[in-house]
Formats: C-alpha cells, sequence, structure tokens
C-alpha cells in the first residue's frame, strides 16, 4: 500500500481534481500550495467470510457468539443503515456476509425469534431494493417484511426509556432490542466518527435520547468528532452506551474497509493526477463533457447507481469499546496522513454523495454539512486550516431538494435559514418546532423521509467549522443559494482566492484536500 | 340696465331639470352663491329605486364638492339655513307620460317663472331607447305639461351644438336644417327599440352563440356559472346592440351619434310644442372643467377629453385621427352656468324662441395641434408615472387618417385574440404570465379603439359655432355683472386653461401618478423585504377557530399532476417490462379525446378515464395506490401547499381535501397529512372494479353543493373559510368562501380571479423532482413481482 502524501504544486504539476456535485473541474491551484492525497487502498483481507467466523468465534473480552445462542431465545440483529459506506458497496455488502454468518449460526442453535433491525436513528426508512442491497437475496426473501424492518423511532410503542446517565441524559432504545436475550449489532465502520457505542445509541435511539448529544454545544466542543477522544459528542455516546450495555446483552460485530471508493470505469477518480495514463485522461473528459452537458437528474440517476468495490480490512466482535479500539486502528492506518503545519487556506471539491442523500439529491444543507461538517472535521490534533481561515469549496449548490427524503430540509431552507444561519439562535429557536411537527413525523414513519429535525443536525454538524473559520467561498455555486447559506459564491478558483485574500492576506498557504476517497489529516 | 341678471332673476322661483348632473348642479350652486334674491329654485328630482328624491338631493347634489367653497364660506349651519330656505325639491319623472306628477307637483312645476331643462343622457354611446327616452321625449314631455298649464314660464332648454350635425362652416344660431324628420316618428322607435333587440337576443343562433362562448370561458366552473354567463353576455348583447342599434341610426341620419341626434330632435319637439312660452336654447360645445367658479377645475365624471387625455399620457394611444387644424370646441363648465343664467334672464317675447351657443371657437379658438401641445407640454412637465415609477413620455401625434388607424388597430386585435385562442387551449400550466399580458394588450386596443369610433368625428370638426346671439346677450351685462358672471370665451387664454386648470383636474381625478413623492425614491437595499407572508397572516388571524375550514383541491393545486399519471404509474408497476409499449401505445391513442373532454367538463373527463380501471383488483390497487404516494404523490407535493395546511392545522382549523381523484391514491395523502378527504370512489363488485364510479365525481358544480352540504352539517362558517383551488372546474367551490385562493391557475381562472380580485399565488416544485410516472424498471422489488 502507498501512503497518502503531501505535495507541492510547482510548474510541472498537472491540474488538479475537483469534484463538483454531479460533475468535475479540473484547476490549476497557485504555485506553492500543497495537494493532500489519501492513501492508496489497503489489501483487503483475502477471504473475508473465513475472517468473519474467526472473530465470532474468537471475539474480544466476549464468549464466543455460538456459546451465547440457545434455542428458544429472542434474538435481534441490528445493522448500520445505507448512509454507510459512501457510495454503496458492491454486492456482497460486508454486513450480509456477517448477518449471514450469524443468522445461519443461529438457525443452527435452533433460535426460531429472530428479527433484523435497519438502526437507522433519525434517517430516513429504507427502501426494500436499499434493505435488499444490504443484507442480500437470502436473507431479505426469508424475513422481510415481517421480520426484517426499519427502526422506527416515532413509533411510541416501540421505543422505550431505559435510564439517564450520570450526566442527566435520558436514553431511550428499541423496544425489540431491549426486550431480547441478545442483541447482535452489525457494524460497518467508513470514518472514525461511527461505530462502538454510538451505533445502538443513536441508530437504535429516538429524538429523546439522540438530541442529549446531537447539539450545538457538544459539536462545537469536538475537536474533531472524528477523533472520539476528543469529542464531547462521542463522551456522551459512550455514557449512554454504557447504560445500554447494562439494560441488554450486546455482542458487538464491526468490519472496516479500505477506501476503494470508485469502480474500475472512474478508476481515475481513485488516482492522483500525476499518475493518470492516457487512457485516465480520455475517461476523464469524456465523463467531464458528459456531466457538463447533461441534465442534473439524468446526471444523479448515473451517478448513484455506482457501487464501490470497497475491500473489507479488519473485522472483530465482542465487547463493544475493545471492538472499537480494533475498529479505529484498522481504519486510521488506511486514512491517515501525516500533514506538516495548518495552511490559511483549505480547498476541497464537494461530490455529488454525503451520508444522508444515497438515491437522492445533495440539496444546500447537505453540501454546508457535507463540506464543513463531515470533510472540514477529517482531521487529528488541529483542522488543516489555521483558526480564521478560508475554506474554498466547489459545488454548484443548486437549488434542489428531494421532496419525499427531505421535506424537513426544504422548510429548513425555506424557513429557517431565511431568517438566520447562525446555528445556536437556529437551536433555540425552531429545533423543538420541526422535531414534533406532525407532518415530518407522519413523513419519517409512513413514507422515506429523514426526521424533521435531522436539517437541524445537518446544520450543527457545520458548528464548529463555522465559529473556527473567517470565511467560506463556494466556486460555481448558485449566487442566491450560496447566499442563503451566508457564505460567498466565486465564479472561478481565481476569483475565490481573490476574495479568500481580504480575509487572510496577500499570498496565502493553500491545501487542497484531494479527497473522496477519505483521508484523515493527522496535523502536527 | 344697473344688474341683468340679478334683476332678471329677483323674485323669481326657478325650476331646474337634471340638478344631480354636472350641469345641473353646477347651476343650483352658482344661483345659492351669486343670486341671493332668487326666490326659490326647485329641483325636479325623480326618486330611484334606492333613493327618495329628497335623498338624491343630499346625497347626489348638496355632497358635491361643488358646494365646498360655499359651505366653508357660510359654515355648515348657515349653508343648512340657505338650502332650506331657497332649494325644494319637486317629484318629476321625465321617463312617465304626464312626468308622474301629484297635483301638488303639477302646482309647483306650473307656477315657476323659469325652466332649466338639463336632463339629458350626455353618453355618446347610450343605448337607443335611454337616449330617445331622456333627451328627446323627456324635453317633449316637459314642454307639453308646461304648455298645458295656464302660465308663462320663461323654458330654458339646454341642448348642444353638435345638434347641426356634422357641418361646416358657420353654424348660425338658428334651429339645424330639416332632414325631413318627424320627432315623434324617430322617438317611438327608438324607445321601443328594447323589446325588440330583447327578443333578437333570445332567437336560436344569437343564443347558440352566446352559450358557446359562456361554455367556452366557464365550461368547467358548472351549469350555474355558465348559466350566469349567458345571461351576462346577453345583457351585454342587448345594450351593444341598442348602442349600436343607435349609433347607426344616427349616423344614417347624418349625425355623429345618438346624443346629439336625439337632441336635435328634442329641438325641434320643443319648438313645435312650446306654444305661448318664451323659449330659449342654449347649446353649449364640449363642456370641461369649471375656469374659475365654484372652483377652478371643478369636473364631474370623464367626459370627451380627459379619457384621450389620459389615453395619451399613458401612451395607451401612440397616434390619434382627426384634422390638426380642427376646432375643439370646448367651454368651460362655469361659461356654460353663466350663459344660461344670463339667457334665463333675458327671456324671449311670448311664443318667440331664441337660441345661443355657448361655444368657444368664434372668439378663442382651438385647434386640434394646439391641444395636443398643450397636453404634451403639461405631461412633459408633470409625466405620468408607469408601475415602476418612471416617467412615460408622451407621444407625437401625426394625425393620420382615422380609417386607417382604425384598421391598423383591428388588425392587431385580431392578432391578439387569435394568440389568447391558442393559449387557453393549451393543456398546460405556467401561461398565465403571458395571458395576462395577451389580456393587458387586448385591453388596450379595444380602448384606443373605443375612443377613436366614438370621439374621432370631433377630431374632424371643420365648422365655427356662431355666437352673435351670445354675445349680444354679454354685452347687455353691465360691467360688475360681465366680472360676476364671464361668459365670453375670449376672455382666457387656452394656455392658461390647460395647465393650470383642466390638466390637473384630470390627472387628480384619474389618482394618476404623477411626480416622485418624497420618501418615495428607492433606498438601493438589497436585504430581503420582511417576509410577512400575507396568507399566512390571514390563517392566524383566524386561528383557534374550529369552526373555519380550509378546503384544497388536490390535483394541481395541491400535487402537481393529474389523475392520469398515478393511473400510468400504477399501470406499469403492476405489469412486466415487456407489456408496457403496448400498454402505453394505447393510453396515447385516447389521449386527444381526454383533452378534449377535459376542456368541457372534468367531470365528464373523469368520467371516460376511470372506465379505464374496469376489471382491475380492488385491493391491488389500494396498495398500488399506497405505493404510487411514495412514487409519484410526494414527488409532486407543492412544499408550500404543505406548509399551508400545516399552517391552517396549527390555527385549529379543520382541513379537507376537495378532489376528483381517486380515493385509492388520494386517501393515503390525506392519512399522511391527517386532514379530511372527499374523493371519487369507484364502484366495486366482488372484489373487482366495475370502471363505474360509485356517484357523480366531486368536480364543477357539484363540489359548491358537497362543501355546502359539509358546512351545514359541520357547523362551519364559510365566509371566514379558505379554498384553494388551480382550475375553473373549481369555481363553484371558490365562490362558496371568504377568502377564495387561486393556486397556478390556469389561463380563464386567473381571468376570473384578476377580475374578482382573489389572491393568486403560485407555488413551485423545488427543482429535482421530476421524473416520468413510471416505476423504476431496474429495482429487483419491481422485478421480483413478476419472477
Amino acid at each position: 500500500m502507498r501512503p497518502g502524501a503531501v505535495v507541492e504544486v510547482d510548474r510541472n504539476t498537472p491540474p488538479t481534481l475537483f469534484h463538483y456535485g454531479e460533475g468535475f473541474r479540473l484547476e490549476r491551484l497557485p504555485l506553492g500550495s500543497r495537494i493532500i492525497y489519501p492513501p492508496d487502498p489497503m489489501d483487503p483481507i483475502g477471504h473475508p467470510e473465513r475472517a468473519i467466523r474467526r472473530a465470532l468465534t474468537k471475539p474480544i473480552e466476549d464468549d464466543p457468539l455460538k456459546d451465547l445462542l440457545r434455542p428458544g431465545m429472542k434474538l435481534t440483529i441490528a445493522f448500520d443503515d445505507l448512509s454507510l459506506p459512501l457510495p454503496p458497496m458492491a454486492s456482497p455488502d460486508v454486513r450480509q456476509l456477517v448477518i449471514e454468518e450469524v443468522v445461519d449460526m443461529a438457525a443452527h442453535a435452533g433460535i426460531e425469534d429472530i428479527q433484523l433491525i435497519a438502526a437507522i436513528g433519525l434517517h430516513r426508512k429504507m427502501t426494500a431494493d436499499e434493505i435488499r442491497h444490504i443484507v442480500g437475496d437470502r436473507v431479505f426473501t426469508a424475513f422481510w417484511p415481517d421480520r426484517l424492518y426499519n427502526h422506527d423511532a416515532e413509533d411510541p410503542a416501540d421505543n422505550v426509556q431505559i435510564g439517564k446517565t450520570s450526566n442527566g441524559e435520558e436514553v431511550w432504545l428499541n423496544r425489540r432490542a431491549l426486550e431480547s436475550d441478545l442483541v447482535v449489532y452489525v457494524n460497518l465502520t467508513l470514518v472514525p466518527m461511527d461505530g462502538g457505542q454510538k451505533s445502538m445509541s443513536t441508530g437504535l435511539g429516538c429524538y429523546r435520547s439522540i438530541k442529549e448529544h446531537h447539539t450545538v454545544h457538544t459539536l462545537l466542543n469536538s475537536n474533531s468528532y472524528m477523533h472520539p477522544p476528543d469529542s464531547a459528542l462521542h463522551h456522551s455516546c459512550i455514557r449512554q452506551g454504557q447504560i445500554i450495555e447494562d439494560a441488554v446483552r450486546v455482542f458487538h460485530i464491526e468490519t472496516s474497509l479500505n477506501n476503494h471508493a470508485f469502480p474500475a470505469i472512474a478508476n481515475f477518480l481513485q488516482k492522483r493526477e500525476t499518475d493518470w495514463t492516457t487512457s485516465d485522461q480520455a475517461a476523464f473528459y469524456a465523463l467531464k463533457q458528459a456531466t457538463d452537458l447533461a441534465p442534473p437528474d439524468l446526471k444523479r440517476t448515473m451517478f448513484h447507481s455506482m457501487l464501490a468495490p470497497y475491500g473489507m480490512t479488519s473485522v472483530q466482535a465482542g465487547q463493544v469499546d475493545k471492538v472499537h479500539d480494533k475498529t479505529l486502528e484498522a481504519v486510521r492506518s488506511q486514512m491517515l496522513v501525516p500533514v506538516e503545519g495548518q495552511t490559511d487556506v483549505v480547498t476541497m471539491g464537494i461530490p455529488y454523495l454525503g451520508p444522508y442523500n444515497p438515491n437522492s439529491i445533495l440539496n444546500p444543507v447537505l453540501v454546508v454539512c457535507l463540506g464543513l461538517g463531515y470533510l472540514f472535521n477529517l482531521y487529528k490534533n488541529k483542522p488543516v486550516v489555521r483558526e480564521g481561515g478560508v475554506v474554498i469549496m466547489s459545488h454548484p449548490t443548486r437549488y434542489e431538494f428531494h421532496s419525499v427524503h427531505h421535506p424537513s430540509y426544504i422548510d429548513f431552507y425555506d424557513e429557517v435559514l431565511a431568517d438566520t444561519t447562525d446555528s445556536a439562535e437556529i437551536e433555540k429557536r425552531y429545533e423543538k418546532r420541526f422535531a414534533e411537527d406532525p407532518w415530518y413525523r407522519q413523513m419519517y414513519q409512513q413514507s422515506y423521509a429523514y426526521h424533521g429535525v435531522h436539517p437541524f443536525y445537518a446544520w450543527y454538524w457545520a458548528a464548529h467549522a463555522l465559529a473556527y473559520l473567517g470565511d467560506v467561498i463556494v466556486v460555481g455555486g448558485e449566487r442566491s443559494t450560496v447566499h442563503r447559506l451566508g457564505f460567498k459564491a466565486a465564479t472561478t478558483l481565481e476569483d475565490a482566492f481573490e476574495m479568500a485574500e481580504q480575509t487572510v492576506g496577500r499570498y496565502p498557504s493553500v491545501s487542497h484536500l484531494r479527497t473522496p476517497p477519505l483521508l484523515l489529516a493527522e496535523v502536527e | 340696465m344697473e344688474a341683468l341678471i340679478a334683476e332678471g332673476l329677483a323674485g323669481k322661483t326657478i325650476l331646474i331639470t337634471g340638478s344631480t348632473g354636472f350641469l345641473g348642479k353646477s347651476i343650483v350652486e352658482k344661483l345659492l352663491r351669486a343670486v341671493p334674491d332668487v326666490a326659490q329654485i326647485r329641483l325636479a328630482i325623480r326618486s330611484s329605486q334606492r333613493r327618495s328624491a329628497a335623498e338624491r338631493l343630499e346625497k347626489e347634489v348638496l355632497s358635491s364638492p361643488a358646494f365646498k367653497p360655499l359651505k366653508e364660506k357660510l359654515g355648515e349651519d348657515a349653508f343648512a339655513a340657505l338650502v332650506k330656505q331657497k332649494l325644494a325639491v319637486v317629484e318629476i319623472d321625465l321617463g312617465r307620460e304626464g312626468l308622474g306628477l301629484t297635483e301638488e307637483n303639477r302646482a309647483q312645476l306650473l307656477s315657476a317663472d323659469i325652466v332649466i331643462a338639463s336632463a339629458a343622457a350626455v353618453e355618446f354611446d347610450n343605448p337607443a331607447d335611454l337616449s330617445a327616452q331622456t333627451n328627446l321625449l323627456g324635453a317633449s314631455r316637459l314642454v307639453e305639461t308646461l304648455a298645458a298649464g295656464e302660465g308663462s314660464p320663461h323654458l330654458v332648454h339646454i341642448s348642444t351644438a353638435y345638434v347641426g350635425g356634422m357641418l361646416r362652416g358657420l353654424v348660425r344660431e338658428e334651429l339645424p336644417l330639416d332632414p325631413g324628420l318627424n320627432w315623434r316618428h324617430e322617438a317611438k322607435i327608438l324607445s321601443t327599440l328594447r323589446p325588440v333587440v330583447e327578443e333578437e337576443s333570445r332567437t336560436p343562433e344569437v343564443l347558440d352563440r352566446l352559450t358557446k362562448q359562456a361554455r367556452s370561458r366557464m365550461g368547467p366552473a358548472g351549469t350555474p356559472a355558465t348559466a350566469r354567463t349567458v345571461e351576462r353576455l346577453r345583457d351585454r348583447w342587448v345594450k351593444d346592440r341598442l348602442v349600436e342599434r343607435g349609433r347607426t341610426h344616427a349616423r344614417s341620419m347624418g349625425f355623429s351619434d345618438i346624443y346629439s341626434f336625439t337632441k336635435a330632435m328634442a329641438e325641434r319637439a320643443v319648438v313645435e310644442l312650446h306654444g305661448r312660452l318664451p323659449l330659449s336654447i342654449v347649446r353649449p360645445s364640449i363642456i370641461e372643467s369649471a375656469l374659475a367658479e365654484p372652483f377652478p377645475g371643478w369636473l364631474e365624471g370623464f367626459r370627451m377629453a380627459e379619457p384621450i387625455i389620459l389615453a395619451y399620457g399613458r401612451r395607451v394611444l401612440e397616434d390619434f385621427s382627426g384634422l390638426p387644424d380642427a376646432l375643439l370646441d370646448i367651454i368651460p363648465a362655469d361659461y356654460v352656468v353663466n350663459t344660461v343664467l344670463a339667457v334665463a334672464a333675458s327671456p324671449p317675447p311670448e311664443g318667440e324662441y331664441r337660441i345661443y351657443h355657448a361655444a368657444s371657437g368664434s372668439r378663442n379658438p382651438l385647434r386640434l395641434r394646439r391641444m395636443q401641445e398643450e397636453t404634451q407640454a403639461y405631461f412633459q412637465k408633470h409625466p405620468l408615472r408607469d408601475r415602476y415609477g418612471q416617467a412615460i413620455g408622451a407621444p407625437n401625434w401625426t394625425f393620420p387618417p382615422r380609417q386607417e388607424l382604425e384598421s391598423k388597430a383591428r388588425a392587431a386585435l385580431k392578432a391578439v385574440e387569435a394568440m389568447q385562442w391558442v393559449v387557453e387551449r393549451l393543456p398546460m400550466t405556467g401561461m398565465a404570465d403571458f395571458s395576462d399580458n395577451l389580456n393587458e394588450t387586448r385591453d388596450r386596443i379595444t380602448r384606443g379603439l373605443n375612443l377613436s369610433e366614438l370621439y374621432g368625428v370631433y377630431t374632424e370638426v371643420d365648422c365655427v359655432y356662431d355666437t352673435r346671439n351670445t354675445i349680444s346677450v354679454w354685452e347687455k351685462l353691465p360691467a360688475a355683472e360681465q366680472k360676476a358672471f364671464p361668459f365670453d370665451a375670449a376672455l382666457y387664454d387656452w394656455t392658461h386653461y390647460f395647465q393650470s386648470v383642466h390638466m390637473p383636474t384630470v390627472i387628480r381625478m384619474a389618482r394618476a401618478e404623477t411626480g416622485l413623492r418624497k420618501g418615495k425614491q428607492p433606498t438601493g437595499s438589497t436585504a430581503p423585504p420582511d417576509s410577512r407572508d400575507l396568507a399566512v397572516q390571514a390563517i392566524r388571524k383566524r386561528a383557534g377557530r374550529a369552526d373555519v375550514l380550509a378546503v384544497f383541491d388536490v390535483d394541481g393545486t395541491l400535487v402537481e399532476t393529474n389523475v392520469i399519471e398515478y393511473f400510468i404509474w400504477m399501470r406499469l408497476k403492476s405489469q412486466p417490462l415487456r407489456e408496457w409499449p403496448e400498454f402505453l401505445g394505447g393510453l396515447l391513442a385516447e389521449a386527444p379525446r381526454w383533452l378534449q373532454l377535459e376542456r368541457r367538463s372534468r367531470a365528464e373527463f373523469q368520467r371516460s378515464f376511470y372506465r379505464e380501471y374496469q376489471d382491475l383488483d380492488y385491493e391491488d390497487m389500494r396498495q398500488l395506490g399506497r405505493e404510487a404516494m411514495n412514487a409519484v404523490t410526494l414527488r409532486r407535493l407543492y412544499p408550500e401547499g404543505v406548509r399551508r395546511i400545516r399552517e391552517h392545522k396549527l390555527a385549529g382549523h379543520r382541513v379537507l381535501l376537495l378532489t376528483g381523484a381517486l380515493d385509492v391514491v388520494v386517501e393515503p395523502l390525506a392519512e399522511l397529512l391527517e386532514v379530511e378527504v372527499d374523493c371519487a370512489h369507484l364502484l366495486v363488485k366482488d372484489g373487482i372494479l366495475t370502471g363505474d364510479l360509485q356517484s357523480p365525481p366531486p368536480a364543477g358544480e357539484a363540489r359548491g353543493t358537497l362543501l355546502e352540504g359539509y358546512a351545514e352539517s359541520n357547523g362551519i362558517v364559510l365566509a371566514d373559510s379558505f379554498a384553494y383551488a388551480d382550475s375553473l372546474s373549481d369555481l363553484p367551490m371558490l365562490e362558496l368562501v371568504g377568502t377564495p385562493v387561486a393556486i397556478n391557475p390556469d389561463a380563464r381562472l386567473s381571468a376570473v380571479a384578476g377580475q374578482r380580485g382573489w389572491r393568486i399565488e403560485r407555488w413551485t416544485m423545488p427543482p429535482g423532482n421530476w421524473r416520468l410516472p413510471i416505476p423504476d424498471p431496474r429495482s429487483k422489488e419491481y422485478r421480483s413481482q413478476f419472477a
């Protein structure tokens, strides 16, 4: 595996790729800028099924799964939803492999009462097709729809309060999970934020428990939430998780993937520009022309049907915290890039896909969430950009919303952001109303909508970056939308740099995050 | 003589007809103010349907601004006392044989010393029968009654300078040339035209045409609305026809319009009938704002020149026909009043008559070119403003021949109407702006054409009105009275008249905007305006009232789709991919027929379309309807619509979806929105749909009835309720509630909503949601059905 790299832009550096929604831009960065490349994909485990079986029979600080299974017991298998991984993994999904193994073992042990719950938390319910993709045909056919279903965080009969943490945070859990003799949690960790105690406490929680840590205050105190030891968010999740562990027997299975995010057809996206061959260049050129001309809908259909050839790099099972430590180790070894010092400006291309829009639209609010929430926070120690610095993102930021998946986002944009972009103000004045709105509740329960409060969380995710940064500039963004978000729109990258100079002074130092594939910058 | 007018009128009782009119009340005012020795002024007023004669005196005469200066000078109390002392009402109905007089009234009429007859229907385009009744028969009845009495009051008959028709050269103050017409015969023909025309309007050809027109305009709104429209169109047709008959009749006799024709006939009648009465006929030309009294610019109602002046200033009339050197004979109202009073004070000997022109042409000619220059100069100094606050530049008129101008305008009108025809038939929304624009253009051209047709002739007048008789009276006036009662047109200057008197009046009366007011200049701020949503405010104002209902149409209003899309989606979802082309082809073949039906009546269309559901399984369709909600409905549901519904629910209102869409697709939506629904139900037999409806679909007038029934059984106050709809077929529903809102209206509803001042809103789908109404053929879920 080739490690990540920090490369200086000189006269010979080829133009740099910027993701730009459902399209791309090729930009020349100022001489002297540095480009931070992710490491190449690690070699995946050769026989994932075997590795899974080994993990289940030799768990960490827990009994082998086989010993925990006994006939007549109530078994619940909970699994991560489609917000992971991005893009969705080509079949078979690692969760399918793990779930099939667990289901087989349970069947072998003579267990009849098995239910599978998609731990969606406040995310949208997954469609039958989406669930089928994660669990595979075999499990789907056997269990759907009565014994394989989405968690419902708004059904009063389905959610039970099990206690309060030492800090007074409420802890709620899915009733079926709580009443089970054993819960097997099947996780997939893509970035260090995922997994661990957060899996159960958010995936099977409800608004009343999730709101305890999804607040502006916690997020401002998470530096970063991509590094759990420094994250108030994770501390709270861990406190809740411990209450859950006391209430129900959990057997935790975690998997990690390499960063092979793009299929062969878009291989150049995986590669550094310096490594592009003639055929890569031709492929890029063709795709660029196509995406420049095609209407957004068509491009989305095309991009969202793209699946990633991820490979599994680790699988471990057993006690949550111990398992998670090992998972994080594996994730970090794939993602970590040592970076020396901060720069005045960080540039990043925002791709078509974030955690909250598979088979959907990356609406303006999600652009902020993805850029300033996720990508900005992919650091350890301190951000790549200095305090008071400028982030330059590229994305078309059109006024586009998916009316089935994101109804509350539309209203959040039209009503809340028209009033203020200040996270704390928004939290104080609007969150409760949206969270309890019966229409959003209906849409979440009956249809495929994200919970009414979800756009708030998407916005809070960027709170830390918004407080930290001096300015945010969106290259190629629709001016009125960018303005509504509280940022500045620039037509070209050159203009964006000129605008940035007003904040950080002439001749700023510049880093470009060449991502995705994702990386985690360890800034000294 | 010391004082001709004051002495001539002193101690006299004066009766005035037409005192609610502009000239009539001006005469009353002047008498009250300037002739204190008059014994009594009797106002001949007819009780109208709504008001008694005394009330009309109060409301239509004394409250006029003309009396304001006098009221201010005397004070309210002294004025009231003066009125009480001098004014009396006599009920006289000129429209009835014998004037509908009581004995008391007859005595009052006959005992008057001077009778000023100023009652007239002065519009040039009045229906023939109205003009004949008022101008001709009214005058003849009055003079007949007077002549039959014992006294011999001085009758001052107000006529018009244009009784001579379109003459050239000098028009003398004598009876116009007799074209050999018998006024009695003319009066009979014209005043009995109405029944004939009414009859004509009910002939099958006419009624059929009107019904067709009404159906095209209002068809989907249901039978009562269409019927009302037919009746309105017929009324209009009768009026237009009467106007046309009158105009043609007058023109064939050599007159420009029915007004001057009936007035000419009236002159003949009064001259024939006056007998021993001394008779004076005063013929004013075009009466415009008063020069000085009761205040400069006193004017009531838009008369002749004003519409043209405004149309000019607004650039509606880019050009106007006429002879630049034609005499435009305008005379200020106070000059006419003074002429009338001076004439009234100097009666001819018994049995004789004398004619006076109140005109400016011979003493102080105003040419059309001058008038245009004055107007242009005024508008250059005080330009009218368009809706952006920009000055509108007044055009230069070139005075082309009238025929040329009118034929150009007619061609333009035809083109616009053709476009409207097309636009109204296009099966798409979003044309409303364009359609409104067309409407506006059509109005503009029609207005110009009307002006040209009505007034065009007056700009081609090539004659001068002789004022020798009038001037001889003027010269008899002592200097003091010449000052107090000026009526020699040579006394004033047209520039002064237009720039300081008339034009400001026209602008004031039109409430047109000239000059930028202070504080109105834009600040340049780009901050978004305070987003106080008026609609939401209206809702919140009625918060907490369970008797308020918000009723929503679904297809096209709440959801950007129609019943066809659901059907296509549901049917495609339930059949394998290979059968799609055949199915879609079949639908395509039916499309033109459906479009046709939809245009005529939504209910007919729905009934016909729902036949497609024949032989389908009801439970399957219900299941598919549920799925269609996520795949079709929610992807086309206007966020603003949902917000509005929630706002209503938050305010505690009841919300009802009233739609002709099918239960299988609407009920899931209503469940999701947690609102009530009334929709179409298909007949189910043994679990299979027959394609028939259980009851007529709630469309057109059925919606009105349904809504009324709902309101009654639920205690809803419809006057405080809201209705949201997009199409003309929802009109009966919209008309019932206090706050109707047209959402993305089609051209026809847009026109209706505009006329009635209803709120029109445009709701949009955020981009990125549009999909063909077909299920994803790649979906495993879809494929697994047929495995």
